[in-house]
């Protein structure tokens, strides 16, 4: 049987967060929604996307709340369920979605599909599917950072089954050696595929792991932003200050299978409605409400305003035109220009 | 802990419970001296040119071999590493299959066809090492999960080196075997070196053995220089994994007295460091015990490392009388 996992956990929630911050995360939270849910429940559905659909929902929080603390010149290596990471970084929801219907105006110009993409216009390297292989690439990045003396930080995400991979034990035992300013962001959504965490380790917080190389660690809950803002900003800012690596692990769950092609059928539904309960964007719209800091209306105007430039950027992708066949071979190796 | 101060002579001590008799305690001895002094015979050997590649030395590391595979049970699995001659003794491999072996015989394990100790023997519960470091843990989590689902009450036993602890394999394999509880019992030879790189720059870590934790299994350290300490702690590994309590592993604090292979002058390890292990020695550490604590005769001792002497000294010769392999067997033993 699959293990429950508590959410919470650990969480500190200490930190202060200014109001333009929290108005922010929501929009960008409510853009990630909207994006993937267009993407994976209607165009995925209507046959126009090229390939499969990995979203991140119920996990919005996570990729939002950890990339808002990322300054210009930082690098980032997301996971194929950090779609925040892409849109706070500053990468138009238009060419995200041409990117998924194969077009030429994608980030790979129509040469790969879904979350495959990076864009180092805004310093965030193309996920590898191989799951864990951005953790000793990323120890790469932060070990420049730190022989050119910058103070810069590489944040890296992966889930919890990336964490049995061997390069995660390569890359993180780097990282800790050389005291890199890298953070580790284990986005721990119960399940690896179908794999559940009970059959992934035999710990209760994978993080801990992070004592076998000398590296600080926390775990928060994932589906709680302010909880996950706090955990990232500690990290970062000790990464930051010459104070080496860290792990967080926010705990969280994966709302949807493993992919658009995916029924889940192996999760108990109750898991399902127990986590649909926690759900960060529904939770943090609840807490802004109460504190005053928005009102209902402004949040559904919100909303209206993610389904306009969403429904814009279908628009436009739609529009775009297919890889010229000609340009076949370029890209493969290092362009000029 | 493992780490005594060096200052006063060096000492070690029965650990409390440890039941070992007086014949095995004379067996132990016998098998660290063997140990050294088979290698020993192989270093003129290869000055010799008589040695087909490399000889990588165990020097000062016997007690952690020899301990080890001593504590296991007929039935129970060992896969060594490059270093384990004496846990290849301790299964009963003789001298002269090794010299065979390493001189490139034909009666030797491989028949000369594979070098050092990269043989295996089924029969006597051993796994032939892999050269990539590392590879042997998933191996021995697999030999491991057979005994585990056949309702076996044995151990597989594997060694890494603090160096191997950083490859892929390590961190795989461990992790599968504590995932499924598996009876692996896995001893982290931290020797100090990885070739040349010392632990300092392996781990940011002092005990490696803190990483048990991280996978959820029993971690332990040892003075890897005592070879009663090394028995205990591995009966006691045993136990637990063949109760199905799931891996243990070991930190067994040690020293690489040599260079990494007999290529290898380590001019990189400073010399006080390796003079503050010399006077670690765990075979006159042992010497002494058995002197002093078990009040058994210099001469019965100097019989024992006479014994091995000529052991070894027959061996060699009758494995430098043997032939080479006859090319016309370079195609057999390719596949099963």
């Amino acid at each position: 049987m699959p293990e429950k996992t508590v959410a919470g956990k650990g969480s500190d929630r200490t930190v202060e967060v200014p109001v333009e911050a929290r108005l922010k995360m929501l929009h960008y939270m409510k853009l990630v929604r909207e994006i993937e849910d267009r993407i994976e429940r209607k165009l995925y559905r209507q046959g126009k996307i090229v390939g499969g659909v990995y979203v991140g929902r119920g996990q919005e929080a996570i990729s939002v709340g950890t990339a808002i603390h990322m300054v210009k010149d930082d690098v980032v290596a997301p996971s194929h369920r950090d779609m925040g990471v892409f849109l706070m970084r500053g990468v138009t929801p238009r060419r995200i979605i041409a990117q998924y219907m194969g077009r030429a105006a994608g980030l790979t110009k129509g040469r790969d599909g879904n979350m495959h993409m990076g864009d180092m216009d805004y310093n965030v390297i193309a996920f590898v599917s191989h799951l864990a292989d951005n953790v000793p690439v990323s120890a790469g990045v932060a070990l420049a950072f730190k022989m050119r003396g910058e103070k810069l930080v590489c944040l890296c995400y992966h889930g919890e089954g990336a964490t049995s991979r061997g390069d995660w034990h390569e890359g993180i035992n780097l990282a800790s050696v050389h005291k890199l300013p890298v953070v580790y962001f284990i986005n721990n959504n119960s399940y690896a595929y179908s794999t559940p965490t009970s059959l992934q380790y035999a710990i209760e917080d994978v993080a801990s792991r992070a004592e076998g190389y000398g590296m600080p660690w926390e775990v928060a809950d994932g589906n709680d932003i302010i909880a996950v803002y706090g955990a990232a900003k500690r990290a970062i800012d000790r990464a930051r200050a010459g104070g080496g690596p860290s792990l967080v692990e926010y705990k969280t769950f994966r709302m949807t299978g493993h992919s658009a092609h995916d029924d889940a059928g192996y999760v108990p539904p109750e898991l399902f409605e127990e986590w649909k309960r926690r759900d960060p964007i529904v939770r943090f719209e609840n807490a802004l409400i109460e504190e005053e800091a928005i009102t209902p209306a402004r949040i559904e105007e919100m909303q209206r305003e993610c389904v306009a430039i969403i429904d814009d950027a279908v628009d436009w992708a739609e529009q775009q035109p297919y890889p010229d066949p000609a340009d076949v071979t370029k890209g493969v190796y290092y362009d000029e220009g | 802990m493992a780490n005594r101060s060096t200052h006063s002579a060096y000492a070690i001590s029965a650990p409390a419970g440890l039941e070992l008799d007086r014949v095995e305690m004379l067996e132990l001895h016998y098998f660290m001296q063997l140990n050294r002094r088979l290698e020993n015979r192989l270093g003129h050997l290869y000055r010799q040119n008589q040695v087909v590649g490399g000889l990588y030395s165990s020097l000062g590391q016997e007690a952690c071999s020899v301990g080890s595979a001593y504590a296991l049970e007929d039935g129970d699995f060992v896969g060594p590493m490059i270093r384990n001659l004496g846990a290849v003794l301790v299964r009963g491999v003789r001298p002269l299959d090794v010299v065979a072996q390493y001189c490139a015989r034909a009666i030797g394990p491989t028949r000369g066809k594979d070098q050092n100790l990269h043989f295996g023997w089924v029969e006597r519960g051993l796994i032939a090492p892999i050269s990539v470091v590392g590879a042997l843990i998933p191996v021995m989590a697999g030999v491991a999960l057979e005994m585990k689902l056949h309702g076996k009450a044995q151990v597989a036993l594997t060694y890494i080196g603090d160096g191997g602890m950083s490859t892929t394999d390590f961190h795989e394999g461990l992790n599968f075997a504590a995932v499924h509880k598996l009876p692996l019992i896995l001893i982290v030879e931290n020797n100090g070196y990885a070739y040349s790189t010392p632990t300092s720059r392996q781990a940011a870590v002092p005990d490696l053995a803190v990483r048990a934790r991280g996978y959820g299994c029993h971690g332990e350290i040892a003075d890897g220089n005592d070879v009663l300490a090394m028995v205990d702690v591995v009966r006691r590994a045993r136990e637990r994994c063949a109760a199905g309590a799931g891996p243990v592993m070991v930190e067994a604090k040690t020293f690489r007295r040599k260079g990494h292979a007999e290529h290898d002058d380590a001019g990189y390890v400073p010399a006080a460091l390796r003079a503050e292990w010399e006077r670690r020695d765990p075979l006159d550490a042992f010497r002494r015990f058995l002197l002093e604590e078990m009040d058994v005769a210099a001469a019965d001792l100097d019989d024992i490392e006479r014994k091995a002497d000529e052991e070894v000294e027959r061996s060699v010769e009758e494995a430098l009388a043997a032939p080479f392999p006859d090319a016309s067997i370079a195609r057999e033993d390719v596949y099963a």
